[in-house]
């Protein structure tokens, strides 16, 4: 066993910067980031699905949703992705048939990416759904109203009134959870996905330089987190059109006018 | 079919343990102006929210142009339509809120667009040409891209009743639509709102503006407890009230 000072003064600063650029590292890095952007993507569509059927009270769809939240919000990812690797194969069938369709038995064995991606995908899900949901939440009931009464079905009122406003509440929270998706990602080296973590595991255990290589990976995830919390703060800011085209003018105007008269059309997070 | 442009009969309306609306029945004729007055919490805007079906209604029927909103009767039997259907019903009852619900992330035009693109799929340019002059009728002109943010209160009000005239509603409703203004922002919104009412609107208007009941009005009610108390000529109503209810109503508020 060697003592950690020892470790710290063997720090290879230039195998860092050799293995940093490795082929198989910068490809593992990019299957990390593949499979977190695919995640991310199918959790948001999983989210607002559940959330707005959830709001709009859609008979069976809303009660899934519930079950749905409540199921993957409760149990480790580990475990799920566990589950859609090992388990699933187990207890589907060998070959039983549809209606018009025949599944076979191979049908239901994901691959490491296709599991990963897919219980990454769902598991955000679940806790997007929770980020929409306090997202329409936060929009005011005089909203949906005002949508209904021009006609507009609950649906086209979710989708041209409420949530456009409730992405200023949703992005942020968002950009957290795909911080933390590259990050849990990660998990996916269990079932063999050779992703960042997995390549990086693999190289140490050759060469020993454990220091060096967490280090790598390291690097790796703090380069993605930085460019994906710019990324978020650009989005938010766009997200305030009405606020970057207000001049000092209307700025004075507003600060001037007596606060009941502004309260009724705008939620108070407008006007940050 | 008669003259009656809304019909309102025998109308229920209860949340929870509390009766909102104990019975009310009334036509409103084409083209005429209806002043509801009333306390607070007297079921005025509960109506309102009836008969533009943001609310279901618990018995009674509410027609508007002869059409019942958002049911459908069978057997006697009132049934609620589906959501594209009562939607389609509602886009004929315009409605203006006391606190004006403009899209705050649509400028002025987007907001009086929105609904005619996706609801009527009038194309753009049509859309936008017929806002433009809506929003020019209402003296917002110079407005069109403004924000609701960048827009005072009576600005704002102005804008959401140009959103709500270019449904072409058959009916207007008007919930206490300047009670949220500043007092010297109330005229500008009057102002179309009579204007409206001189090119043959069909208005129902919940107001606490007794200049504007005067002046406007058709006809004025008194609703309290869930019932139309009173219901008269303005002459009549204000300087003649039949009944005691009205009298100390009005001995309070002028």
């Amino acid at each position: 066993m060697l003592d950690p000072t020892h470790l710290l003064l063997s720090f290879d600063a230039g195998l860092v910067r050799e293995y940093l650029f490795k082929d198989i590292v910068v490809r593992a890095a990019l299957r990390t980031l593949w499979i977190s952007v695919l995640a991310q993507a199918a959790g948001i569509a999983l989210g607002v699905l559940a959330a707005v059927s959830r709001n709009l009270r859609i008979p069976v769809a809303s009660q899934v949703s519930s079950l749905y939240v409540w199921f993957f919000r409760g149990t480790p990812l580990l475990l799920q992705l566990l589950f859609w690797f090992a388990a699933v194969p187990l207890i589907a069938p060998d070959d039983f048939g549809w209606w018009i369709f025949q599944f076979h038995h191979d049908w239901f064995l994901f691959s490491p990416f296709e599991a990963a991606v897919i219980g990454l995908s769902i598991n955000e899900g679940a806790y997007m759904a929770e980020i929409v949901r306090a997202g329409i939440e936060s929009i005011e009931r005089g909203q949906m109203d005002a949508a209904k009464a021009l006609g507009m079905t609950n649906l086209q009122g979710m989708r041209l009134v409420i949530l456009p406003q409730a992405l200023r509440v949703i992005v942020p929270p968002t950009g957290n959870e795909f911080i933390s998706m590259l990050k849990n990602s990660s998990l996916a080296s269990v079932i063999s996905y050779p992703e960042l973590l997995f390549v990086v595991r693999g190289q140490y255990a050759r060469n020993y330089k454990v220091m060096e290589l967490i280090s790598v990976a390291g690097i790796w995830y703090l380069f993605f987190t930085s460019i994906f919390s710019v990324l978020q703060a650009e989005l938010e800011a766009r997200l305030r059109p009405d606020q970057e085209r207000q001049g000092l003018r209307a700025i004075l105007a507003h600060a001037i006018s007596p606060p009941g008269e502004w309260t009724g059309s705008i939620g108070g997070s407008d006007r940050r | 079919m008669n003259d009656a442009m809304v019909r309102i009969e025998d109308v229920y309306k209860r949340f929870g343990r509390n009766e909102v609306l104990r019975g009310i029945t009334f036509d409103v004729r084409r083209g005429e102006v209806i002043v509801i007055l009333g306390p607070s919490g007297s079921g005025k805007s509960t109506l309102l929210r009836l008969i533009s079906h943001l609310d279901d209604i618990d018995r009674g029927r509410i027609y508007v142009d002869g059409r019942l909103v958002g049911y459908e009767e069978r057997a006697g039997n009132l049934r609620a339509l589906g959501d594209r259907q009562a939607s389609l019903a509602r886009a004929d009852v315009g409605m203006v809120f006391q606190r004006f619900n403009l899209f705050p992330h649509l400028d002025a035009l987007a907001n009086v667009t929105a609904a005619p693109m996706h609801v009527k799929h009038v194309p753009k340019k049509s859309a936008v040409n017929a806002g433009t002059e809506l929003l020019r009728q209402v003296g917002l002109a110079d407005k069109l891209h403004a924000y609701p943010s960048q827009l005072s209160g009576g600005q704002q009000q102005r804008v959401a009743i140009a959103r709500a005239l270019a449904m072409n509603p058959k009916v207007m409703l008007f919930d206490e639509a300047t009670s949220a203004l500043d007092p010297e922002l109330v005229g500008e919104v009057l102002e179309v709102m009579k204007l409206l009412a001189r090119q043959g609107m069909t208005m129902i208007v919940v107001t606490h503006e007794m200049g504007f009941a005067r002046e406007v009005a058709d006809r004025v009610m008194l609703m309290d407890g869930g019932v139309i108390v009173e219901s008269n000529t303005p002459a009549e109503f204000f300087d003649h009230p039949r009944e005691e209810r009205t009298r100390s109503f009005l001995s309070r508020i002028l």
